[in-house]
């Protein structure tokens, strides 16, 4: 067993050590011989240049931009036989933060706030059934981020973001972390992996957050299915894309905790929750675009049964020969549940459940949205939401008109009317309010203060 | 326990070629992508048959608010080198970049060129700068491709950057270099002799996209209508500007295809003037297909125009 030990050592500095000894030595070849090459390229340079006339582009108008040849900036052209001190110095990418001033951040730093409202009837607010759940008819911060982002280093990009917001009417705000995360971006064969705490890339939407959805809330299926805050886990994901596909595909795969309590919770690795998608893309015209995706997220409840989340997603724009916004833009996002639950049985009538019996339990949820922007400062939309329970009977639909309005970039206002039909009267606080058909008037502020990261597609 | 060792060697394998680069086969040609199509025609200008170069955007498309689709991400996922214009005229291609899996052009690789190194800016802010000014660039304006007399500069980081992948290709990047270098002073003389009668007129911008042009050529930038970068304009900036055009007696608006065209029009119509949808970048209007087409279309337009 020594002996193996031994050689298994032996194996791996082997497998180390003499590739690397093997690369040095063919950088060092070649990073001289690029030198030797510039050298030789520009002596022939200056030999023509001593021969000709100066062009007239080489001596541009005072003050002006002109010509790297001038600048000191261009090491090449002021190349002079390198000595063995600058032969050693580290070079890309380790020299990378060489070129910033001093005093600059090495990284972007953002902050987004992002204020909701809600107006309601008074049986929907007893009952806490509104859309924003225990602070209907109120105005209140629902999401304020401090989003910190940039390289880590050459190999890897950080991201923290830390958010506060209110959860109850007049509670106090605790600052939680929102996301923080290490995505490792030199890894072959056209791979990737993001580990740290993160919003899953189940679906289009759930990976977006709060400040950037195109709605004023999150989508009913989602909120029903995986909570108000979606989908967001501890744990690793990796990606793959290939490069002989004619079209651009991604497929994810993802191990978590298993934290989320509303479809999950078991919270454990040896029981942990797993994810996968794979997403794909085309062009169906220079001015029009589809993105189609398939998710799948399999894990355990707290109570170890196990629940299977099946989703698509589908989103299309049409954005004009040169316009600076979509026209129009239609999205759609599904969930299949497949949930193991526990259902209790009254066997003698009094009243308690005798026996419990496990069953399997399928419910359906998701949307569909469209959205006019035929100014870049005026959007108008529509999502329509329908939605089964998955562990209770009983669905709910719900349709939300809003129209949205962009002083800039930075600054947004959206205004919308929501409503919801549900097939049983709802009362999460228990104290006999209801909450089955419900109107609302909902309103949203978003600012954007410094960095933030643009979004794809 | 042999199959734990055995698992171990695996992960430490991939490991050791993770942190390796994966070196760029000779034999073949070098994959660029540019951002902008400034960058992919003088990308072609030196790299010739030696690269194959595709683009992000097109010429009609306002750069600052480029959408990143997954298509863009495949054309970078297959790619050795991606030029960019920097400053952050073309900074949603690190997004781009984190959605294409490729360890050759991300931020500090070699592969990754970034073009505005050693230009002399202009509009750089001497002061504090903060959004409430618009669509502000902190480092300078970007805008600098339209300068023909930057090319050299801009072509040499581009050789600069090539050469690093391909050290062997590296004179003939060169030679392509110096040879449209040649051909961009010829129309350099040409188009300095048709700018020369015009040299010191004024003329107002939609969106400061010319600075660098208008000043290799010795015009002036009257105003613009845009009251801050990337904020429409308000009614009374408007009023402001055109009794500004009258009193100096500028004639002239240059706009970008992608802009409003029409408030545009409709302020040159108040003022008597024109306005004149530029050649913002190559391919942005009909016949400017590469860059010494897009420079000749805008000098001979501007000086039409002005004469």
């Amino acid at each position: 067993m020594r002996s193996l030990g031994i050689v298994v050592g032996a194996l791996l500095v082997a497998v180390t050590a003499a590739p690397a000894a093997a690369q040095d030595a063919a950088a060092m070849r070649r990073e001289i011989e690029q030198l030797r090459q510039q050298l030789q390229g520009l002596t022939e340079r200056l030999q023509r240049l001593e021969t000709q006339p100066v062009p007239q582009m080489a001596t541009p108008p005072p003050a002006q931009p002109g010509p790297l040849a001038q600048s000191p900036a261009n090491p090449q052209t002021q190349m002079s036989p390198p000595s063995a001190t600058e032969l050693l110095r580290p070079r890309q990418p380790f020299g990378l933060y060489q070129q910033r001033g001093s005093g600059q951040l090495l990284f972007d730093m953002g902050i987004a706030g992002d204020f909701v409202g809600s107006f309601t009837q008074h049986n929907v607010q007893k009952a806490n059934g509104g859309t924003f759940t225990g602070r209907e008819n109120r105005f209140f911060p629902r999401e304020v981020e401090l989003s910190l982002f940039g390289q880590i280093d050459p190999f890897a990009r950080g991201e923290m973001r830390i958010e506060t917001g209110e959860e109850a009417p007049g509670g106090e705000m605790n600052v939680t972390l929102a996301e923080a995360t290490i995505t490792l971006l030199t890894l072959p064969y056209g791979t990737q992996a993001k580990l740290g705490q993160m919003r899953n890339r189940f679906g289009w939407s759930n990976a977006i957050h709060e400040h950037d959805l195109p709605w004023i809330d999150r989508p009913d299926v989602y909120r029903v299915f995986l909570g108000e805050e979606g989908l967001k886990e501890k744990g690793v994901e990796g990606t793959w894309v290939p490069d002989f596909l004619p079209f651009y595909a991604q497929v994810l795969g993802g191990v978590f905790n298993g934290d989320n309590e509303t479809a999950f919770g078991r919270g454990l690795l040896t029981h942990p929750l797993a994810t996968g998608r794979v997403v794909t893309f085309f062009d169906l015209t220079d001015t029009q675009a589809v993105q189609v995706g398939a998710s799948v997220a399999n894990g355990e409840t707290a109570e170890r049964l196990r629940s299977t989340l099946l989703g698509f997603d589908l989103k299309y724009k049409f954005r004009p020969e040169g316009w600076l916004h979509p026209l129009l833009t239609l999205g759609s996002e599904g969930i299949y549940s497949i949930r193991r639950t526990e259902r209790g049985v009254d066997l003698d009538g009094d009243g308690s459940p005798d026996l419990f019996q496990k069953q399997t339990r399928n419910s359906f949820g998701w949307y569909g949205w469209g959205e006019l922007q035929p100014w870049r400062r005026w959007a108008f939309g529509v999502r329509y939401d329908s939605t089964q329970y998955p562990d209770a009977p009983g669905y709910q639909w719900a349709v939300e008109p809003y129209v949205t309005f962009y002083p800039s970039e930075f600054l947004r206002f959206r205004l919308g009317y929501k409503h919801t039909d549900r097939s049983h009267p709802f009362d999460v606080a228990g104290n006999g309010g209801s909450a089955r058909l419900v109107d609302e008037l909902l309103f949203q502020a978003t600012f954007i203060l410094g960095a933030h990261p643009a979004h794809a597609f | 326990m042999i199959k734990r060792i055995g698992v171990l060697v695996v992960l430490l394998a991939v490991a050791v070629a993770a942190v390796s680069p994966l070196p760029v086969q000779a034999a073949r040609k070098l994959r660029v992508v540019a951002t902008i199509p400034d960058l992919k025609s003088l990308a072609e200008a030196v790299g010739g048959d030696l690269i194959e170069v595709e683009g992000l955007t097109r010429g009609i498309q306002n750069f600052h608010e480029a959408e990143v689709k997954p298509s863009m991400m495949l054309k970078l996922r297959r790619a050795d080198a991606l030029i960019e214009n920097g400053l952050e005229l073309d900074a949603w291609a690190d997004v781009a970049v984190l959605g294409a899996n490729n360890p050759n052009i991300v931020r500090g690789a070699a592969g990754r060129i970034e073009i505005s190194r050693g230009i002399q800016l202009l509009e750089v802010p001497s002061t504090r700068v903060d959004r409430s000014m618009g669509d502000v660039h902190p480092l300078g304006n970007p805008h600098f491709s339209l300068d023909p007399g930057l090319a050299p500069a801009i072509t040499q980081n581009i050789v600069d950057g090539l050469g690093r992948l391909a050290p062997e290709n590296r004179a003939a990047f060169q030679r392509n270099r110096d040879a449209f270098l040649v051909q961009l002073d010829k129309e350099m003389e040409r188009w300095t002799k048709l700018m020369e009668p015009v040299k010191g007129r004024k003329v107002v911008v939609f969106h400061p996209v010319y600075i660098y042009f208008l000043t290799r050529f010795g015009l002036v930038q009257a105003g613009a209508l845009e009251d801050r970068p990337g904020i429409p304009p308000s009614p009374q900036h408007l009023v402001n500007l055109m009794r500004q055009m009258k009193d100096d007696g500028v004639k002239v608006i240059l706009v970008e295809p992608w802009n409003d065209v029409k408030l545009a029009n409709r302020v040159a119509e108040e003022v008597g003037g024109k306005a004149l949808v530029m050649a913002s970048a190559v391919g942005a209007v009909k016949g400017a297909d590469n860059y010494i087409a897009a420079i000749d279309y805008n000098v001979t337009t501007l000086v039409n125009a002005l004469r």
